[in-house]
């Protein structure tokens, strides 16, 4: 953990930067702090990036915690345990959803902290969620969509079958 | 009379087909007009594959223009359960048989032409558009067109087209990893013919009479609608094409419906009240286009397109609503 917080302070040389960033990778667990350090860096600085309501919630949680909250070396302990539970009263959804944006590839605002980052590759949100062929009761929203896209203009009907595909097709799966 | 009708369906046929031998399209964007033209004017009917996840399903494809004004399309599927889709200028109707119900959508007034100017220009902006070399399909020579996507944004395209007639007789659609996820190939087509109703006549019409309708339909049909709903972080090279606000079929509420394009790919984002069982959020796919699934403030969102996933996801996970002032 306290790896991470030099890590985000840009203390490590490069060899263990690459055998960190290995590590968040792929430990949920720390994912979750990387994100959660670069939010409170984000509001500390008054950064426009989240929803006023988001960083109202989180700077007034956080000011009800009793440490003074600084991103330097000798506090990266306390940040530690003062943002995470801070982090973890928060509503679990925002943060799922803050976590899948702030991943998402060529977000325009992928750029959360200033500063010695590396920047973490963008994980794709997909291995959050299986992506499993549709049960079929899309058709209506397929339909409608299709009436509107420019593929469907350049081939015609074909596509339609899309929304009639799945909702016996799957029966035979 | 016939004799007549008869001899102007052909010059109405022949007519595109000579202007088309005489000026052959020399770039992508060019073919791609020329294809969606195409699909709209030129009568035509053959056997269509339809590829996806390791699955094919075969149908049959009509398409007629009438002189006397109207535009005609039927699709049946040859394998698994029967299912006809019919296509007129009003609206789409899909039969399926086996749950006896007819689902008929109207169609948006705004039959917007072939494709955009802005349409074009995106394309570009988005894609690396290429002519390549001539194939072969269902027996005739066709003209490949590649669209290579710039970025991880979006699916890369390959179509292949019927010089003369600028029919799509090939449409594939490959992911990130350079995979077809879906295709569509005729494998028998005949171009030309004359205009017969009976041709574009569903098979079901009389059966259908006592089965269950449900209709889907535009409330405001001629104006896009401001619905008060916004994507606040589009992927980059998409565009709000346009807002509607619509009804299905046996959902009492409406839905806010948005368009986002690049061009060539549309996601859609459908916005409704939270139904009485809450959905999980969710990932799921059919063909190419990716489905996904999400709840925000009391509302359901659906989003949907021919787009990668993270694509889609974004779209949906930056929908945020806007109070409209005074309603």
């Amino acid at each position: 953990m306290d790896k991470i917080s030099e890590l985000m302070d840009g203390e490590l040389d490069e060899w263990q930067v690459h055998a960190q960033l290995s590590r968040v990778k792929q430990d949920e667990r720390l994912l979750g702090c990387w994100d959660t350090f670069h939010l409170i860096g984000d509001i500390i600085r008054g950064e426009p990036s989240l929803s006023k309501e988001f960083s109202d919630t989180l700077s007034a949680r956080l000011a009800k915690e009793p440490a003074v909250l600084v991103p330097r070396r000798t506090m990266a302990k306390r940040i530690t345990t003062y943002a995470l539970s801070a982090a973890a009263s928060l509503s679990a959804i925002a943060l799922v959803g803050w976590v899948a944006f702030s991943n998402a590839p060529h977000a325009p605002q992928a750029d959360l902290a200033k500063g010695p980052r590396t920047p973490l590759p963008a994980v794709a949100p997909a291995p959050q969620f299986a992506n499993a062929p549709s049960d079929g009761k899309m058709s209506d929203y397929l339909i409608a969509h299709e009436e509107f896209s420019p593929s469907t203009a350049i081939q015609g009907l074909g596509p339609y079958i899309r929304s009639v595909s799945s909702t016996q097709g799957a029966r035979d799966q | 009379m016939k004799r007549v009708c008869a001899i102007v369906v052909l010059l109405e046929f022949a007519a595109p087909a000579l202007a088309a031998a005489i000026v052959p399209p020399t770039d992508g964007l060019a073919w791609l007009k020329k294809m969606t033209s195409a699909s709209r004017q030129i009568n035509y009917s053959g056997t269509i594959v339809y590829h996806h996840g390791g699955r094919t399903e075969t149908s049959r494809i009509v398409h007629y223009v009438n002189p006397a004004g109207g535009e005609f399309e039927r699709m049946e599927t040859l394998d698994g359960p029967a299912r006809e889709v019919i296509r007129t200028n009003d609206q789409v109707i899909c039969y399926l048989p086996d749950t006896r119900t007819v689902t008929i959508e109207k169609r948006w007034k705004h039959r917007f032409p072939a494709l955009l100017p802005e349409n074009l220009t995106g394309i570009a902006d988005n894609y690396v558009v290429r002519t390549g070399g001539v194939d072969r399909v269902a027996g005739l020579d066709c003209q490949v067109i590649s669209l290579i996507p710039r970025d991880k944004l979006r699916y890369g395209r390959h179509f292949c087209a019927e010089p003369a007639s600028g029919l799509t007789l090939r449409a594939r659609t490959f992911n990130e990893k350079n995979e077809p996820i879906e295709s569509f190939a005729f494998t028998e087509l005949k171009i030309g013919g004359n205009f017969n109703r009976d041709k574009v006549r569903s098979r079901y019409a009389a059966k259908s009479r006592n089965w269950k309708v449900d209709h889907s339909a535009f409330s405001t049909a001629d104006t896009p609608t401001d619905t008060g709903w916004v994507v606040t972080h589009q992927p980059a090279g998409f565009k709000k094409f346009t807002e509607l606000t619509r009804s299905f079929a046996g959902r009492r509420a409406k839905v806010s419906h948005l368009i986002y394009s690049d061009g060539l790919a549309a996601v859609s984002v459908f916005i409704e009240p939270l139904p009485a069982i809450q959905p999980s959020q969710s990932l799921s796919h059919q063909g190419a286009v990716n489905i996904y699934v999400r709840s925000i403030a009391n509302h359901m969102v659906t989003a949907l397109g021919e787009a990668p996933a993270a694509t889609v996801m974004q779209i949906a996970n930056s929908l945020e609503f806007r109070s409209m002032a005074g309603k």
